[in-house]
């Protein structure tokens, strides 16, 4: 049983310095993305962007698109 | 009804009351003093019967877990609270959020305003003003509804003023109808970008978790599109019947007037800009594309978020509280040096004190508490008001002349909106132009601009946002570590007003925490000066143009005055109240599968 102000309130569940991350779950900013995902493009040790390929999964030579233009994959 | 001498003036008055008040979040009571003899209210006291605690059980907490724990503050406006919550963590960690990140969070914040603003308007406001509810309380203004032509009839479609109203009615009406087909497309857009509605999902501090694909801004700009086309149509709509209230009902600019006492924290992050130190507060807050300001009997007195920060004071003095005078003192001085008062929010202790209400002698009434803010230049401590949300964003930005991009405009006494082509109109031009008096009408016609605000500037963002995507950005989130002591403040505008949440982190955990969102400023009772709430101000001395006499009374003008003010009570009172409840059994603790203790 704890006081805070006036209140008496319940006892935690947990203790609030419990690890937040549970182990095996992969952490999204992880410095693995920028050398093994596909789709992004590492420039620097510090700086990736993206490519054409993590925009989308369509593969715009197999669907002989009609203009030259479509899809807009990002970035050219 | 019985009628009794009122001891103070003397009238004769019917003592009535509305508790709850339905169509609205949450618990609230007015209790009034009505003298039907010249039709005027003579004395209202605002009071809510819930409590929940939040300032008291976020002590002791992890600091990352605040804004998921303050979302659930309230059940449609808890992504205000995330968001908030997130600039005050950022200020406490040191973060500066990445740029895409910023229009992430921006994006969700607009389409939340256009959600919310829709909804609350069409589905809950406008059934005070609709064609059902103006024949059983001023019948012949129907009469005279449906002979007057509206004047924007060739934007919105309907050829009279009573067709409007008729299509206000619950259930039947189209606009009420369509204002619901509408909440789906907005919600629609606030979960692309947020997550989940209404608890985010995907914001924390540091940044989001959304993927920014091209694919999720398209969805979100095809939305927006459609729902733009409503918006061109429902603020002509709007203007017309809330200028036929003012003719035809001469007197009207009366009802719900008030002292202009408006307050706006800001919104809309400049992502170039911020970097949300405290030191530089006063630069991004001016940066912000709803411009933060405190206006005062019509003049802006200041756009600076330090200066607003100060001046913030919690009063008691019809609230179940306890002062906190003997207390710890947090806070003795801001990041900058300035003296930080007791009654501001990083040196606040809630104390409840569980009484019985007491209406009559100048007792505890309600569970909000009265903040004000302290203005230096004469002594006053203001009982601010946020007009509902959007009559204090648009006056701030409209007098203070700051945001300049090409789809609105500050003007310095007006603000203008350029909404694109869609499907049934082209591109259309809108102006709001500061009004003389903050009243009902007014604050329910600064709502439907607002929503064409937030809808032009969600094609900004949206516009920048695609420009980085193409360019190959895809940092959405930064990277942080929880110092072990620290104090930070954000400052927001959910969508009913100010949200400002303070935090002090000793030791790796929470040590203070006071969320305040808009409606404790708005709901406040009387605090220990005398000076009455924003409610109770508004509806003190209100004419009463209803045409019913006691026995079959409505309240018509009272309700749709505070509904005017948009109450959400879940966020005016951090309190519930539990008086001795035992846990039964417990099913399931949600840790994540973690080791309990």
């Amino acid at each position: 049983m704890e006081v805070i102000g006036n209140v008496r309130v319940a006892r935690r569940d947990i203790n609030p310095k419990a690890p937040a991350h549970s182990p095996g779950v992969r952490e999204g900013n992880q410095r693995t993305s920028m050398i093994r995902e596909p789709g992004i493009k590492r420039l620097s040790r510090f700086m990736a962007v993206a490519t054409a390929r993590r925009s989308t999964g369509v593969n715009p030579r197999a669907r002989t698109p009609i203009d030259p233009r479509m899809p807009v994959l990002t970035p050219p | 009804m019985q009628t009794t001498v009122d001891a103070r003036t003397g009238r004769n008055v019917v003592e009535m009351s509305w508790d709850p008040i339905t169509r609205i979040i949450g618990n609230l009571g007015i209790y009034t003093k009505i003298d039907f003899d010249n039709r005027e209210v003579v004395e209202c006291k605002s009071t809510s019967s819930l409590f929940r605690g939040y300032s008291v059980f976020m002590r002791g907490k992890d600091p990352r877990d605040a804004g998921f724990i303050t979302s659930r503050i309230c059940g449609i406006c808890g992504d205000n609270h995330t968001t908030c919550s997130v600039y005050a963590q950022n200020m406490a960690y040191g973060i500066k959020m990445p740029i895409l990140a910023e229009h992430i969070f921006n994006l969700g914040e607009a389409a939340e305003y256009m959600f919310d603003h829709s909804i609350f308007q069409d589905n809950l406001v406008f059934v005070d003003f609709c064609e059902k509810m103006v024949k059983e309380t001023n019948p012949s203004l129907l009469d005279k509804a449906n002979r007057t032509p509206a004047p924007n009839a060739h934007r919105h479609n309907h050829k009279t003023i009573g067709d409007i109203m008729r299509s206000f009615n619950p259930f039947e009406g189209e606009v009420y109808k369509e204002a619901l087909q509408m909440s789906r497309v907005t919600r629609e857009m606030f979960c692309l970008m947020e997550g989940r509605h209404v608890h985010p999902s995907t914001l924390y501090p540091g940044g989001t978790g959304t993927v920014a694909t091209p694919q999720v801004f398209s969805d979100y700009l095809v939305r927006l599109l459609k729902f733009i086309d409503f918006a061109k149509r429902a603020v002509p709509l709007n203007d017309d019947i809330f200028n036929f209230f003012y003719e035809a009902l001469p007197g009207y600019e009366d009802v719900g007037k008030r002292r202009i006492l408006l307050g706006c924290w800001g919104s809309f992050q400049d992502p170039d800009i911020v970097d949300y130190r405290y030191e530089h507060m006063t630069e991004w807050g001016r940066a912000m594309k709803v411009t933060p300001g405190i206006v005062v009997d019509g003049e802006l007195i200041t756009t600076d978020l330090v200066d607003i920060n100060l001046g913030i004071r919690i009063l008691l003095g019809s609230s179940y509280y306890d002062d906190w005078t003997e207390e710890e003192t947090f806070v003795k001085e801001d990041p900058l040096g300035n003296p930080v008062d007791k009654r501001h929010p990083w040196n606040q202790t809630t104390l409840p004190r569980p009484q019985k209400r007491d209406l009559k002698n100048g007792g505890n009434y309600s569970w909000v508490m009265s903040p004000r803010w302290l203005w230096k230049k004469t002594g006053e401590h203001l009982a601010l008001d946020t007009g509902g949300g959007p009559l204090a964003r648009l006056w701030a930005t409209a007098l203070a002349g700051l945001v300049d991009t090409p789809y609105v405009r500050s003007t310095g006494s007006s603000v203008i909106i350029n909404l694109p082509k869609t499907i049934s109109s082209g591109e259309t031009q809108l102006e709001w132009k500061v009004p003389r008096w903050a009243n009902t009408i007014e604050r329910d016609r600064a709502r439907a601009y607002f929503i064409a605000y937030a809808a032009a500037m969600a094609m900004h963002f949206v516009e920048r946002a695609l420009e980085r995507v193409y360019r190959g950005d895809v940092k959405t989130f930064e990277d942080f570590k929880v110092p072990d002591d620290a104090i930070g403040c954000g400052f927001h505008e959910a969508v009913r007003g100010v949200l400002s949440h303070h935090l002090v982190i000793r030791d790796g955990k929470i040590a203070n925490y006071h969320p305040y969102p808009p409606t404790p400023w708005n709901a406040s009772p009387r605090d220990h000066f005398g000076t009455p709430g924003p409610y109770e101000d508004a509806v003190q001395g209100l004419k009463i143009f209803e045409e019913n006499g006691p026995d079959n009374f409505k309240g018509i003008d009272i309700m749709r005055t505070v509904r005017s003010f948009d109450p959400c009570l879940p966020c005016g009172v951090h309190m519930f109240d539990g008086r001795g409840a035992r846990v039964l059994e417990q099913w399931h603790s949600p840790m994540l599968g973690t080791p309990q203790k």
